[in-house]
């Protein structure tokens, strides 16, 4: 390879920027710094909760004030200051049009390829947009509803069916669950919230797309989806911030159940602002998605690419309670620069002839960290229960880590787990290949890594495998030298 | 405090350690000269110079409860690490090994593997790290961890753990625990012989790979017929 090509190219690329890392100026409407229960009441006041709500965060807030921090993740988290935060901020309401977006928001979803008009009818997806702590607007409210599907902001299901968001909120991750659910419960902001009735399947794709805008707040998202007996959904999430040289903390919590024969397909690509190449500024990402099997046959699939934020906690798991359940977790994670990601999946086998399938690919450059974190747990009663799990670990650059924790508990004698684990980087026998077929360093890069991370992203659904290919080679570009 | 055994460069050394109800034998054997080696028997921590050599088989024999813990630090290049293990439990036995692998210098190697049988109400627990420092590169280090389990009440947890901090290295871990193959069995059966037996030589045919790393014949040879017994009253 030629010297200075290569280095021309990490300099073009240093001098990059995060695509999404705009900010969009619209007035804004904020609460005061800080955390304490007044600010939990004010919270649930702006957004007029019913008492049972209110009483739940607080309830939240007192576990949590007795919580601490997690620290056995594989991270080098700085101290984060709670009474730093600002807990909610929305976008003002234009008094003059009451009824419609504002037109700097719906620039800033423009820009960032969400199809948010009815226009975009021919994307097929139905979106839910949280900008901030707000959920700005969802789509194909009419197509969704004429099947009896439920798909609308948090808030909104929480004024609409006050009985379903009570009966599942918090019955998938409990309260108390971790330190960052304790702390989503009490002060989650908005959300999307989604219905899918027996026997339905839901005819496109649901779509929430989280951003952050405002400086110095945090965003916390409540997701909740429930698929009722034999009914089928694909949900994607996806998310962007813009470029600031603060941390931001961005705590989400996920909840999914799946009922009897029922199947959910859970995508996400996220893409929080990672930091610059220094390290400096970036999104803390302490996610906690969990789903459950609850009825026999029902399946749950988790499909994850993680390009983004400066810290990723994050696993999403998986209980498989009924019987003949199964579940499925493919993920992606690339970390650049100074990201650091210590992510993977728990699969809880309780009922019989349960099964999963776990496949993760890392892959770390620059000054990275990397970690695969999973749990796979047979309890007695999973007989035939089965697991098999492939972690494959890609290095670009001698300066990044990439790590393998699994945690595999059998304590069925019928059940068979495997585990297998490999670390390699990418060989000059392939750049070279490339490179005499004339594709560049660059290309060739961003070709083995789509080839290596192929069978996650094949799982994607098609409006998101383009975007996560071209953010796979985004991210690593200047990693090669 | 870490009890050490070093082996100095170019050493080499052999050792099968064998744990049962009286508690912990060493077998030496191989070409471990006078003064390559140096440190007690009763070691914890093992330290590897410049292309020295090592090879640790453990036998755990039923009615135990064994805590292995080592911990396997490779300082010398050109060093190369062969630690492997069977585990045959039982009733209320407990077996807990810890292995803590360390390459801290270019171009080493290590090898484990660790497979064991888990009846009665046994718990095993496999916690196995390999720790690849900076720029040790060329480094390979593989591991294995399989376990059977034979009863309904036994449990084996196993964490295999990889943290690698070099990126010109060849590094992977595999981990499995499940139950006797039935088709294997239906094979046997099918051809006369008895399922107790046919089980038998799964067993027996599943340790064998750690078997076959005692390198002295003869104290391979002792060491099988010991485990050929403990399996048939597992």
């Amino acid at each position: 390879m030629d010297d200075k090509t290569e280095k021309d190219i990490l300099q073009d690329i240093a001098a990059r920027e995060y695509e999404h890392g705009f900010v969009t100026d619209v007035e804004q409407e904020f609460i005061p710094k800080g955390l304490d229960e007044d600010i939990i009441r004010l919270i649930s006041a702006k957004k007029d909760e019913p008492e049972w709500l209110l009483e739940f965060r607080l309830e939240a807030f007192r576990r949590w004030r007795k919580m601490k921090m997690p620290s056995w993740a594989h991270l080098d988290i700085p101290e984060i200051d709670f009474q730093d935060i600002i807990y909610y901020a929305a976008p003002k309401k234009d008094s003059d049009r009451p009824k419609e977006i504002d037109p700097e928001l719906e620039a800033t979803f423009e820009k960032l390829g969400i199809p948010i008009n009815e226009r975009a009818a021919l994307a097929g997806v139905a979106v839910d947009a949280v900008f901030d702590s707000v959920s700005v607007t969802t789509t194909f409210r009419k197509a969704l509803s004429d099947k009896g599907i439920i798909f609308c902001s948090f808030s909104e299901a929480v004024r609409e069916h006050p009985d379903l968001v009570r009966k599942y909120l918090a019955s998938v991750v409990p309260i108390g669950d971790n330190f960052y659910s304790a702390l989503n419960s009490a002060v989650f902001s908005d959300g999307s919230f989604c219905y899918i009735p027996k026997g339905v399947r839901c005819p496109m794709e649901l779509s929430s797309y989280f951003r952050i805008n405002a400086k110095g707040t945090g965003q916390f998202e409540r997701t909740l989806i429930v698929a009722d007996e034999g009914s089928y959904v694909s949900y994607m999430e996806g998310c962007t911030a813009p470029m600031r040289d603060e941390n931001q903390l961005h705590a989400a919590v996920v909840e999914i159940v799946v009922e009897k024969d029922a199947e959910v397909k859970y995508s996400t690509v996220q893409n929080w602002y990672p930091g610059d190449a220094e390290g400096k500024g970036g999104i803390f990402n302490f996610v906690t998605k969990r789903g459950i099997c609850k009825g026999s046959g029902s399946h749950l699939s988790w499909t994850q690419v993680e390009t983004g934020s400066a810290i990723t906690w994050k696993y999403p798991s998986t209980i498989l309670k009924g019987d003949n359940s199964s579940s499925e977790f493919y993920s992606v994670a690339v970390t650049n620069n100074f990201q650091q990601a210590d992510t993977g999946t728990k699969m809880i086998h309780i009922g019989k002839n349960t099964r999963s399938r776990i496949v993760s690919k890392g892959i770390s450059a620059g000054h990275s960290q990397n970690s695969y974190r999973g749990l796979v747990k047979m309890l007695p009663g999973a007989e035939n229960a089965r697991n098999f799990s492939q972690c494959d670990s890609l290095l670009i650059g001698d300066r990044c880590g990439a790590h393998t924790f699994p945690d595999i508990q059998n304590a069925s004698r019928t059940a068979v787990v495997e585990h297998e684990a490999t670390t390699s980087r990418i060989s000059e026998e392939q750049l070279f290949y490339c490179n005499q077929r004339g594709i560049d360093p660059e290309e060739a890069v961003g070709l083995i890594v789509n080839g290596y991370a192929r069978e996650v992203l094949s799982k994607l659904p098609m409006e998101f495998a383009v975007e996560a290919q071209k953010l796979l080679s985004v991210s690593l570009e200047g990693s090669v030298g | 405090m870490h009890n050490t055994f070093s082996i100095h460069e170019g050493g080499a050394c052999s050792m099968v350690i064998i744990l049962d109800g009286s508690g912990r034998r060493i077998l030496r054997s191989g070409a471990s000269e006078d003064g390559a080696v140096n440190g007690s028997l009763d070691f914890d921590r093992v330290v590897l110079r410049k292309d020295a050599r090592i090879n640790l088989v453990y036998i755990i024999m039923p009615e135990t409860r064994a805590d292995v813990d080592l911990a396997v630090e490779l300082d010398g290049e050109g060093a190369e690490a062969l630690v492997s293990g069977i585990y045959l439990c039982r009733g209320e036995d407990r077996v807990q090994i810890d292995m803590d692998i360390r390459h801290n210098v270019p171009h080493c190697i290590s090898r484990q593997l660790f497979k064991g049988l888990a009846g009665g109400s046994a718990r095993v627990g496999f916690y196995g790290k390999i720790t690849v420092a900076q720029d040790a590169q060329k480094t390979e280090a593989y591991q294995e961890n399989h376990s059977i389990i034979l009863s309904d009440a036994a449990k084996v947890d196993t964490k295999p753990q990889l943290e690698i901090y070099a990126d010109d290295v060849k590094c992977s871990h595999g981990a499995t625990v499940g139950r006797l193959d039935e088709e294997e069995q239906f094979y046997m059966r099918s051809r006369g012989i008895p399922e107790d037996e046919a089980k038998v030589l799964q067993m027996l045919s599943f340790l064998s790979p750690v078997l076959d790393n005692v390198d002295d014949p003869d104290i391979r040879e002792e060491i099988s017929a010991a485990v050929d017994s403990a399996v048939r009253n597992l």
